[in-house]
């Protein structure tokens, strides 16, 4: 079983329920291609290091999916993604082998801290949500 | 050799590898702030020589900021 990182950065001018719904797509693209996704973090808006497309701003979304070789193509999801012009940039990155070597846990649903702190941090992403730039 | 008057003597403090010494087996490129320490101004990657980071540590590095790059997270030039 193999994990990965798949990270992408919407459009900053996209709207942020948007960017939820492009983020469900994703996922359901990945699970029809024989993914599974773990968990799911939404940035927010935050400071690019460059300009992208005009843009020195993104919205960051990160999903954790793991997935057997045989099964999961990433690479169908990430040929959709380039489709998408308000998908400016993403990365994949496979951390399994990574995970094993530094002994760390799978992701799970809740970030692997404790629990009161993950709660802080979805309540951070919520109000990235609505407030725009308030973490920054 | 012959050498003349006196012999300068460099003292030079050992670096040591700043991964190996806190037993960090994979560097994230999402942990910016780790990564930024080892970009300086002009956001070229800090050598080895100057860093002290042992060569296994500085592949890992070198991926990390690159992947952090591609993201945006870090920047491929400053001015």
């Amino acid at each position: 079983m193999r994990t990965y990182e798949l990270m992408f950065i919407t459009d900053a001018r996209v709207a942020d329920e948007e960017v939820e719904s492009i983020t469900e797509d994703v996922k359901t693209l990945l699970t029809a291609k024989g993914g599974q996704v773990l968990r799911v973090e939404q940035w927010g808006r935050r400071k690019l290091a460059y300009e992208i497309a005009k843009q020195r701003e993104g919205k960051y979304t990160l999903l954790y999916l793991t997935g057997e070789p045989e099964e999961l193509d990433v690479r169908e999801v990430e040929y959709r993604m380039r489709q998408n012009d308000n998908i400016l940039r993403f990365l994949t990155v496979r951390t399994d082998e990574d995970y094993k070597r530094a002994g760390m846990p799978l992701p799970t649903e809740a970030p692997p801290e404790s629990e009161s702190e993950s709660e802080s941090d979805d309540e951070d992403a919520a109000e990235a949500k609505t407030g725009g730039d308030e973490e920054e | 050799m012959a050498r003349g008057g006196g012999r300068r003597v460099f003292f030079r403090r050992r670096k040591v590898c700043k991964f190996c010494a806190d037993k960090i087996n994979y560097i994230d490129y999402k942990d910016v702030k780790l990564l930024q320490g080892f970009v300086p101004e002009r956001a070229k990657i800090l050598p080895r020589r100057i860093s002290g980071t042992c060569a296994r540590h500085q592949r890992m590095l070198q991926s990390a900021i690159k992947r952090a790059r591609h993201i945006a997270l870090l920047p491929f030039v400053t001015d």
